[in-house]
């Protein structure tokens, strides 16, 4: 079992190097149980906003209009996923970039 | 809904298999099974393989991030109560594992309260009205500084949420007529019932006069008094023991009220730092008699808070037997927040009570909508003062590393304010509190008119109520 997410995207050398970063960092997230632990926070995040709120509206309200028999869940997250990620807050994505780069810096060989 | 395609795979294989996925891909408990599992996820030519040998003979894949089972012959995700139920136990000791605490659950209605539900049909639904949670409350002869008080602790959120999910468990159930916390938890109640007509708080003005006899009688009260004297009736209904360390205490008063408050003497002879953390439910601040050179406009509550912490030098009347000196020395003493609390309360010192007069400090106090506690909390505040000291910065942990962040935490917004008219012998308080996030009320004893946030700035400022933007959940 090796690695190869990136080696099949094709390329230049400079964003083959960065994918391979990604994906190295995707790794130590997830080793590090950090990657949870930032779900978590995004989560309460955008709870406190009210974001999980409004587009459970939304989904509701397309559920409603569908007739819940007709609605199956892989089309429902593609229909709301949209407005979900434009109504993000800006403040949240900022906090959880720099909880992210903070992540970065701590690591060794990246 | 489960399907019959996955109730048939249950019978026949059983779930260990959906276990065993858990185990190695969903929710590893061990770093070396998170980064194997991680490993796996990256591999296409693995997780293709694997999808499509469970496809081929069985129809169903589970989705590796919630742990969902999706039936390919229905064509979505099916919900099975014993998988479900495996999930969410497999989810929270993931959660644990990782120290995030048990996972939140969201409300599901057992049998019995479904059954409960039904048989009372009544229900009370809180309606977008701004009126709803405003009451007034009459005044039983000097009782405006009770006023004034209950309205902010009803008002405040945090304080509210706990008291309207009912989460007061009276400990003394045949003497629940003596408990000051059900006697909040009636006033909370009361305040939301819809009804519009002023409240009397007589059961409350009587449980005041009986735990706290110097707040007794018909005479007028200080508003800050009773505050506190509130707050240390509730905490001790709400503990009902005395062996409860202070600076640990967990009831909801202390949960929301309470911060920690760092002092540092430096003697000046050997420049030894003695630390001490004192517990605080609000802080009382003075107000200057002279205004600093190069001020311009009124004094603000950034600048009295900027005073509190400043080193203050305690003079040679004052000297401080220093552990390393062994001798009494002269040294400097700073205050500064070592844990801030969830409501900060500022009490601003108006009234003055020396020797030779009793008098009402009328300075104008700027205080702000939205206001930042970053500068006062210790380790910011004596990383400020001190000038070379960059030796910590080296070993600052993560957790530093993000409170000095761009992103702080230590945001707080204004929900209620407390206003003091007269003269110290004789005047009345009324209260501006905030309700539905951004509409404030001024409260004058059974009066409750609508107010603009530049009526609450504008005003004088005896008592102020700040509630913190973001909680941390711990």
């Amino acid at each position: 079992m090796s690695a190869a997410a990136s080696s099949s995207t094709p390329g230049s050398s400079s964003s083959s190097g960065h994918a391979e970063v990604k994906s190295l960092l995707h790794q130590r997230l997830i080793e590090s149980g950090e990657k949870e632990r930032l779900k978590e926070h995004l989560k309460t995040r955008l709870v406190e906003c009210g974001w999980r709120d409004q587009l459970k509206l939304s989904a509701k309200e397309i559920i409603r209009q569908k007739g819940l028999e007709h609605v199956k869940l892989d089309e429902l997250i593609a229909e709301i996923t949209p407005k979900g990620r434009a109504t993000v807050p800006d403040a949240v994505k900022r906090e959880l970039l720099a909880r992210i780069k903070d992540f970065l810096a701590q690591q060794e060989n990246i | 809904m489960s399907c019959a395609h996955l109730s048939s795979f249950k019978t026949n294989h059983g779930i260990d298999s959906y276990i065993r996925l858990h185990r190695a891909l969903i929710t590893p408990l061990s770093a070396l099974g998170r980064s194997q599992s991680a490993l796996m996820r990256q591999c296409t030519k693995c997780s293709e393989r694997m999808k499509q040998s469970v496809l081929h003979i069985h129809n169903l894949s589970v989705e590796l991030t919630c742990g969902q089972v999706f039936c390919h012959v229905c064509g979505d995700y099916v919900y099975d109560e014993e998988l479900e139920a495996l999930n969410d136990h497999r989810f929270n000791q993931y959660h644990v594992s990782l120290g995030l605490g048990v996972k939140f659950q969201p409300w599901k209605a057992s049998q019995q309260e479904i059954s409960l539900l039904k048989k009372h049909k009544k229900r009370k639904v809180l309606s977008s009205s701004p009126t709803v949670g405003l009451r007034g409350l009459v005044n039983l002869g000097n009782t405006c500084f009770m006023s004034v008080i209950v309205q902010s602790l009803i008002h405040t959120p945090l304080l509210r949420d706990y008291f309207l999910s009912d989460r007061h468990i009276c400990s003394q159930e045949d003497n629940k007529e003596q408990c000051i916390v059900c006697e909040i938890s009636r006033l909370f109640q009361e305040f939301y019932s819809g009804a519009k007509s002023p409240l009397v708080p007589h059961v409350l003005l009587h449980m005041t006069w009986t735990h706290a006899h110097h707040l007794a009688g018909y005479e007028q009260q200080d508003a800050h008094e009773f505050f506190i004297a509130t707050l240390d009736l509730l905490h001790r209904h709400l503990i009902r023991r005395t062996d409860v360390n202070p600076s640990n205490c967990d009831c909801i008063v202390d949960t929301i009220f309470t911060g920690k408050l760092q002092s540092d003497v430096v003697c000046q002879a050997c420049r030894n730092v003695s630390t001490t953390i004192d517990p605080f439910w609000d802080i009382s601040l003075d107000l200057p008699t002279v205004l600093p050179q190069n001020q311009v406009g009124p004094v603000s509550l950034h600048h009295c808070l900027e005073r509190f912490t400043k080193p203050e030098h305690l003079g040679s009347t004052a000297k401080i037997k220093c552990s390393i000196c062994k001798s009494y020395q002269e040294s400097t003493k700073q205050l500064t927040m070592k844990k801030l609390p969830i409501v900060a309360s500022f009490h601003l010192k108006r009234f003055e009570h020396s020797s030779r007069l009793h008098k009402k400090i009328t300075t104008r106090v700027a205080f702000p909508e939205h206001l930042d506690m970053s500068p006062f909390v210790s380790h910011m505040r004596n990383s400020k003062s001190e000038t070379g000291g960059s030796s910590s910065s080296s070993s600052t942990s993560s957790n530093d590393a993000l409170t000095d962040s761009p992103i702080r935490n230590n945001r707080y917004t204004l929900f209620a304010v407390i206003n003091h008219i007269g003269t110290i012998e004789a005047g009345h308080y009324m209260s501006y509190i905030r309700q539905h996030r951004d509409k404030w009320y001024l409260c004058n004893d059974h009066q409750i008119v609508p107010a603009s946030i530049h009526d609450v700035l504008d005003s004088e400022g005896y008592l102020l109520f700040y509630h913190k933007q973001r909680l941390e959940y711990s």
